[in-house]
């Protein structure tokens, strides 16, 4: 028995050879795997959020090539809101547009989506016309298009537009508007609503070059429902509204998530957003110090921002439906 | 009782392998009465046709800018005066493309563009496809926290950190070592100064670190490591498409002797064939018309090799004696031009989209994206 041991131990020296198990082998090449995007993150991405963070802070005076820093505290931070930039009053019509937007392009790009996942003449060439805006609709376009749409993409502007094409749609879309107004107002709904359908309709245009995405993704949460279940319900006798609300509704609530929280991101960093205009306008100003004020506008619109996402995220998370797989 | 049995099918033999069968039909009258007078119908009907002028109406709204964009811009200066014409020219002219394509070396600039976003996104793709993969099937420690940090930089706007963001890439450096190296690093005390002033191992360019702007060395490097624009949304999708792939496929490949790299490009990359196509439609295109990072990473006066396309929308040197001599409409007609350029701007990408929107749906659709 001792003798045994003593062979082996002699046939492989001291030298232990440890064979990493399957989990660290794995977990290894999955660190090999996201090093690109780690590298980035602590060679420039870090570094960029770091010197962005300090530009808030400090003052940086540039003699001959050699930069000092001058810490000043919240001093920026403060000139944000008392200058003349009217910081917080841009941050609150921001906030508004954003609550006005959001749902609307969350329920217009879910209703397209349904509409565009049933059977129908041509719906392959309706397809590939609603997810143009996803390719042409950002940067240059945007730029070029606000030329005739104006800067969030609805309103005329009628000192630029000289055409009379421009004070034609001006007022079909006006005269659109005091119907809606009168109809609804009529059936008894409160004026907040009727605004709010009012406004919806005005800025149409916008929300549909903006939901290109999100159609997207809820197509693709559509298609993977399983015919199976739509079956049943026909089966048992419940219409296509019941189906809805039973069905399909709660099968893409996570997807309603995903959207909610990428519709938020993506229309708080569009340059057409009025805060982020200001904080454009602010970095291009002459004065001094000019370009710290605009990072430290930068960083509380992203703070209010994330705690937007936060919350919005929190409440939908407790209503998301996951069907449990397997 | 009766009743039932005379309307039962009476079945005939009529030969060895053949039979009638008699039966009373309801006539044609009254089947079509009941398939197309019912409410089930009409209402079916009537969906049918709400929707299909709704989704007319949607892609009606989509389309105008451009038929507006393109019969403009092929209008003859003298339209934008006469008040009868809106949107159908009188008079054709190329005049705008020609100058464009002439005045503003469009081919040069178009081949330029190509040349960096198919580069730029073929970089993205393949960096995003790999930190996707590596989030989706490995678990390790921190994995959770890297996914978070991807939605992080998808999340902070580029526009806030404009700055840092030029003044990293000019002063591009590795915690101060190239600084170092040269002789630039600096600690305030006098004796030590003196002798970190003397390291000469690299030149004095170095002092500071590299700067990178005015080249495509940035615009790569973000590229490579998966933080240029919206990357965090591929490496999203990504990721959700690698986590619908059956676990099964990499056992057996393991098992064959193949390691997790050449898993990866020889199992999983060929099966994604399609979401890899979408992804690389999204970051070509949203590359190609880029208007943040170009503009900032050529600053100052634009390089005289390196105009990009997003970059075109100025007015021609031809047209700018037509553009003064219509002063009367000059805002309209220079609308014009601003239209003709963004459309050669964008007609490359709808002409790819056109051939490749087939699997930007399929892409998509099998991402298994829920779950």
């Amino acid at each position: 028995m001792t003798n045994q041991v003593k062979v082996t131990a002699a046939a492989a020296p001291v030298k232990k050879k440890k064979i990493p198990s399957l989990d660290r082998k794995k977990s290894r090449a999955g660190w090999l795997f996201v090093l690109p995007f780690i590298i980035g993150l602590i060679f420039i991405y870090f570094p960029i959020l770091w010197e962005s963070i300090s530009y808030s802070f400090y003052n940086y005076t540039s003699v001959k090539g050699i930069v000092t820093k001058e810490f000043v505290g919240f001093e920026h931070y403060t000139t944000a809101f008392t200058g003349d930039a009217k910081f917080a009053q841009s941050l609150l019509t921001g906030l508004q547009e954003m609550a006005f937007d959001i749902p609307a392009i969350l329920i217009f790009s879910l209703f397209v989506a349904v509409i565009l996942n049933q059977k129908m003449v041509g719906r392959a060439a309706f397809r590939a016309i609603f997810f143009l805006p996803v390719v042409v609709s950002t940067g240059v376009m945007e730029s070029v298009m606000s030329s005739s749409y104006g800067a969030s993409g609805n309103q005329m502007d009628l000192g630029m537009e000289e055409g009379e094409e421009a004070v034609e749609e001006l007022a079909t879309s006006t005269a659109i508007e005091g119907l809606l107004v009168s109809i609804f107002s009529s059936l008894g709904f409160g004026t907040g609503l009727v605004t709010y359908i009012s406004s919806a309709v005005a800025s149409i245009s916008g929300i549909i070059n903006r939901s290109g995405v999100q159609i997207l993704i809820f197509l693709a949460a559509l298609q993977s429902i399983s015919p199976a279940i739509y079956e049943s319900c026909q089966i048992d006798g419940a219409t296509s509204w019941e189906t809805f609300w039973k069905i399909t509704f709660p099968m893409v609530s996570p997807m309603i998530l995903v959207n909610a929280v990428y519709t938020i991101i993506d229309s708080f960093t569009t340059d057409s957003n009025s805060v982020m205009q200001l904080i454009n306008n602010t970095y291009m100003g002459v004065e001094a110090g000019a370009k710290h004020v605009s990072a430290a506008m930068g960083w509380m619109y992203f703070l209010v921002v994330l705690a937007i996402v936060g919350i919005v995220a929190g409440i939908f998370s407790m209503y998301v439906f996951y069907q449990r797989r397997d | 009782m009766t009743q039932n049995m005379d309307n039962k099918p009476q079945v005939k033999r009529e030969s060895k392998n053949k039979i009638r069968v008699d039966f009373e039909r309801t006539s044609l009258k009254e089947r079509l009465k009941a398939k197309y007078l019912s409410s089930y119908f009409a209402k079916n009907v009537l969906w049918y046709i709400f929707r299909l002028l709704l989704l007319i109406g949607i892609a009606f709204v989509i389309l105008k800018p451009f038929y507006t964009m393109i019969m403009r811009s092929f209008m003859e200066p003298e339209n934008f005066v006469d008040a009868t014409v809106v949107n159908v020219p009188r008079a054709f002219s190329a005049i705008i493309y020609k100058s464009i394509i002439v005045d503003l070396e469009y081919f040069k600039v178009f081949f330029l563009t190509l040349a960096l976003s198919l580069g730029c996104a073929l970089l993205q793709t393949f960096s995003c496809a790999l930190v996707g993969y590596g989030l989706a099937k490995f678990k390790f420690r921190g994995a959770k926290a890297v996914f978070l940090l991807v939605i992080l930089s998808l999340a902070i706007p580029h526009g806030t950190m404009q700055s840092a963001i030029f003044y990293r890439f000019q002063h591009l450096d590795i915690f101060g070592i190239f600084n170092f190296l040269a002789g630039g690093a600096r600690t305030g005390i006098e004796g030590i100064d003196n002798i970190l002033s003397k390291i000469k191992i690299l030149p004095e360019s170095f002092v500071g670190g590299i700067s990178t702007i005015r080249s495509v060395v940035p615009i790569l490097l973000l590229s490579v490591t998966g933080l240029a624009f919206k990357n965090g949304l591929y490496i999203f999708l990504l990721r959700q498409f690698f986590r619908g792939v059956p676990d099964e496929l990499e056992e057996s490949a393991y098992l064959d002797g193949a390691n997790t790299f050449r898993t990866f490009v020889q199992v999983i990359l060929p099966l994604s064939v399609p979401m890899l196509i979408t992804v690389f439609l999204f970051a070509f295109c949203w590359q190609w018309t880029d208007d943040f990072y170009i503009p900032l990473f050529f600053t100052g006066q634009p390089p005289a090799l390196m105009t990009y396309l997003p970059q075109i929308d100025e007015i021609p040197i031809t047209l700018a004696t037509i553009y003064t001599q219509v002063t009367h409409s000059s805002g309209a007609y220079k609308k014009a031009i601003v239209y003709g350029c963004g459309l050669m701007t964008c007609a490359p990408l709808i002409i790819l989209y056109l051939f490749c929107q087939r699997y930007l749906v399929q892409g998509i659709e099998r991402s298994g994206i829920v779950g």
